[in-house]
């Protein structure tokens, strides 16, 4: 055979070939070009953005120089160290996680807390905590537990309607106490029972009163200090409380389990230390930094549409914070109680089967309409029917509830439908009832899988706009919302109105500035989503 | 759990109990119904304001109106608006339809797993950015650089062909509100729509179609093209109209980068549609949320009716989209 074959056969056979690996090499390179395009512009797009926020060309060439040294660096070469030992590494995300999440959550607390007034936040939330522990303790004392399910929720809704009755007579008497005292009662003593219930479950009682105890004590310290020295007590409570004592405990549990880790508690102190370092440098020498946006005057004042200077969106963020927060309490409850009838409860077939189906099939296409048709929903429902102000916060966390309910009813079902079959049967061959069966082992099993899809609601509800614009939240406000019923705004509705300001500090200034604030609350959102996905995947 | 033990030998539980769990699982069944509760309050909210803005101006006049001009002229035909929506439409599907489909083909067929678990989740990052941002980057960096490209003219027929007219498409420099750079921002956005669902109908073909076409010579650009697609076509198709549908009811990148000003499309040149302002559906219905005089009168109500027709068009594509999964799909 390969006689006959002549030369220019073979010549022509191997063109063809070439031709044929050549086009699939093409199309390849062609494929992975696609894939990118979208992506690229996007980088390209936030990179134009940032540039604008932080004004990276105002900065002379030794600030980088310095920032490179103490901050980047050093912060590198941690991060190159970590990542070839899994211990340090696994230590170091944990350490990360608790001080930058508790930053976050010490300042969210005090932020919505100081806008919505302390004393109020601080009798609700007592009339709603006590009565569900006073059950589950009468409880454990009797072991009665029959009741104990039902009577806890309806001991909440009984004690905040106590407190909405009663609201008049006891506002003279508390409010009379210093504002520092309400936040101990709201963030310290939660701090300390939840310490206290830790430590008792990995030690004993007695361990658990003294960490408890350890607690309290050092939330007055810190508070008799910050009054002699002046300081904003109530400020330094919470960010004892929900960040020093998270931090520590975190902190300390991991360096005695974990002797092979220990080195990576040191990650987010690299991070801060350069940071600080680097600031004290760069004050020191006079080296010239840049003229950023991206200010505490941005973060911390209200709007001034005239000088870009003075513009900030404090108001905007604590609008939307308040907004999305409460959103979460009206839509993940019933979001979840949806997914688990699909789920759990509804028959394949039958009339309820076909109910079932029904239900599928709409939540599906509720999930395919347009954000604007849920802003005249809510336009009709709150403002029409139930004859709500213009903007409140109420109407605005009912509108956007509506509009992530097929996306939390969505991913929980996928977090429910991961549940091994297995697990039920289990439980079910234990003489569990269906109820049982739903919150002592399906429900567990799915928090993972849950929180990933939840979280991700709340950042799609963080940056919506049109259904805000439908139903009237205004656009500037200049403080932030103080109650539920209180007009609020949201820093998207700041965005789309001063994109009209063709002033350039604006345009390529404040404005930016407000979107990359913007972009990373959505971001912290999405990677926490990723880590908590990341971290269950790995656990199974 | 404490019930067991009190009944003792008797297996039945006790009344309570039994009460107990049929009221949990109503409770969690009146959940589910309740978000039929809102499709039904979406159709009644609509349908009431809209049917009686229908009953001041004919729903004749609403459709085939060809001026749109609720505040000053009270004029409300909605034929610019459905012009402003489907150029924004058809131009973000011709940039994210190929793009998300091959995005799709690469990632299910080519991509190794680690580029995979690396480009999907940055893919589903331009669907998650908040739109309003989108608008922002398509109103002050993209109309800018584009703009610097612009203006070109193509003359399709030569002045030198005597028995035609001379023709040319002309694309003139960007207005500072321009359905272009809207256009892109939305097709960038509707990309990852495209891909995760087309990639899921291309995962799901089996591996035995593929082994069969390798087994017969095929190269793998064959085997991908002429195989894995044509099998995955009613899950392509359903993404494709999903993303359609998501484009036309896109509302806040289109009412920045857009603008506000209906315009009914310009023709033969139909790049003049791109680089001058229009308005979209969901645009005048910001515009009229926008202004002041809300609570009553026929321009409110106007909102509802644009509302309804946006509402119809989106449920019934996405009804096509999930019919043509079903009634298509290849079963293996």
């Amino acid at each position: 055979m390969a006689t006959e074959d002549t030369a220019g056969d073979q010549l022509g056979r191997n063109a063809a070939l070439r031709f044929e690996q050549l086009k699939g090499r093409l199309f390849e390179a062609a494929l992975i070009a696609a894939t990118l395009v979208g992506i690229v512009s996007l980088l390209v797009l936030f990179a134009q953005i940032s540039i604008d926020a932080f004004q990276p060309r105002s900065a002379s060439p030794t600030w980088f120089l310095v920032y490179l040294g103490t901050l980047v660096t050093p912060t590198a070469g941690f991060t190159l160290y970590a990542r070839r030992r899994p211990a340090v590494r696994e230590t170091n995300a944990l350490a990360f996680a608790a001080v930058f999440g508790g930053l976050l959550l010490s300042s969210v607390i005090y932020v919505v807390v100081e806008s919505l007034s302390p004393y109020d936040v601080f009798i609700y939330t007592a009339f709603a905590a006590s009565p569900p522990v006073l059950v589950s303790v009468y409880d454990r004392a009797t072991d009665e537990r029959q009741y104990t399910g039902p009577a806890i929720p309806a001991s909440i809704v009984a004690g905040i309607a106590a407190a909405a009755l009663l609201y008049d007579s006891i506002k003279q008497p508390i409010g009379v106490a210093a504002e520092w005292i309400m936040y101990f009662g709201l963030v310290t003593v939660p701090a300390a029972l939840v310490v206290a219930w830790l430590t008792t479950s990995r030690r004993d009682s007695r361990a658990g009163a003294v960490a408890g105890g350890a607690v309290v004590a050092g939330g007055l310290a810190v508070a008799a200090a910050s009054i002699a020295t002046g300081a904003n007590t109530s400020l330094f409570v919470v960010f004892f409380s929900a960040f020093v004592v998270p931090t520590g405990y975190v902190l300390r549990r991991s360096i005695r389990r974990d002797p092979a880790g220990r080195v990576g508690v040191a990650g987010p102190f690299v991070l801060v230390g350069g940071a600080l370092l680097g600031a004290a440098v760069v004050e020191r020498f006079g080296v010239q930094n840049p003229e950023t946006f991206l200010t505490p005057t941005l973060l911390l004042q209200s709007w001034d549409g005239l000088r870009a200077g003075n513009a900030g969106v404090y108001p905007q963020i604590v609008g939307s914070i308040v907004i999305v927060g409460f959103m979460a309490v009206l839509a993940f409850p019933v979001g979840i109680g949806a997914a688990v009838y699909l789920e759990e409860y509804a028959p394949d077939t039958g009339i309820r089967g076909r109910l079932a189906t029904l239900l599928e099939v709409n939540i599906s296409n509720l999930a395919g309409v347009p954000s604007v048709v849920y802003g005249l929903l809510g336009l009709a429902l709150f403002r029409r029917t139930l004859g709500l102000g213009t903007g409140v916060v109420v109407s605005a966390a009912g509108t956007l509830g509506l509009l992530i309910l097929p996306i939390v009813i969505v991913s929980t079902q996928e977090a429910l439908r991961s549940v091994p079959n297995a697990l039920r049967q289990g439980s079910y061959g234990m003489g569990a009832s269906r109820w049982q069966t739903l919150r002592e082992v399906v429900l567990p099993e799915a928090i993972p899988g849950t929180l990933t899809g939840t979280i991700l609601a709340l950042a799609r509800a963080i940056g919506e706009t049109a259904p805000l614009v439908i139903i009237a939240v205004a656009t500037t406000k200049y403080s932030p919302p103080s109650g539920l019923f209180s007009s609020a705004t949201a820093l998207p509705l700041q965005i789309f109105a001063a994109s009209a300001n063709a002033k350039p500090e604006f345009r390529h200034g404040v404005v930016p500035a407000a979107a990359v604030v913007l972009l990373i609350l959505m971001l912290l959102m999405n990677a926490t989503a990723i880590v908590i996905r990341n971290k269950y995947a790995r656990d199974n | 759990m404490s019930s067991e033990s009190a009944e003792g030998s008797s297996l039945q539980r006790s009344g309570f109990v039994v009460r107990k769990e049929r009221f949990y699982g109503r409770l969690i069944a009146a959940c589910a119904v309740l978000t039929v509760a809102v499709t039904v309050g979406i159709i009644l909210a609509l349908s009431g304001q809209a049917l009686s803005f229908w009953s001041q101006i004919s729903p004749i006049t609403f459709f085939t109106g060809t001026n749109w001009s609720p505040v000053i002229a009270e004029e409300y035909g909605v034929l610019p608006l459905v012009s402003g929506t489907l150029i924004v439409t058809v131009f973000s599907a011709l940039i994210a339809l190929p793009i998300g489909l091959a995005a799709a083909i690469y990632l299910s067929e080519y991509a190794s797993d680690k580029a995979r678990s690396v480009l999907k989740p940055a893919l589903e990052i331009l669907a998650g950015v908040p739109t309003v941002i989108y608008g922002y980057m398509a109103l002050v960096y993209v109309t800018p650089m584009i703009d610097s490209l612009l203006p070109f003219s193509v003359q399709l027929i030569p002045a030198a062909v005597p028995v035609l007219p001379e023709f040319t498409l002309v694309m003139p420099s960007l207005g500072t509100f321009n359905a272009l750079s809207a256009s892109i921002v939305v097709g960038i956005m509707i990309i990852p729509m495209v891909s995760s669902i087309s990639e899921d109908a291309l995962s799901a073909v089996p591996d035995s179609l593929r082994q069969g076409g390798y087994g017969l010579g095929s190269t793998k650009f064959d085997v991908s093209t002429k195989i894995v697609v044509p099998s995955a076509t009613s899950g392509i198709v359903a993404s494709y109209v999903l993303a359609i549908s998501r484009a036309i009811g896109e509302t806040m990148a289109v009412t920045m980068a857009m603008g506000m000003s209906p315009q009914m499309p310009y023709f033969p040149n139909v790049l003049r549609n791109l680089a001058e302002s229009s308005q979209t559906i969901t645009a005048a219905m910001v515009q009229i949320a926008g202004a002041d005089s809300l609570g009553t009168g026929p321009t409110y109500e106007a909102m509802f009716a644009l509302g309804i027709t946006l509402f119809a068009i989106t449920l019934t594509m996405n009804a096509f989209a999930e019919l043509v999964r079903r009634r298509f799909r290849e079963e293996y």
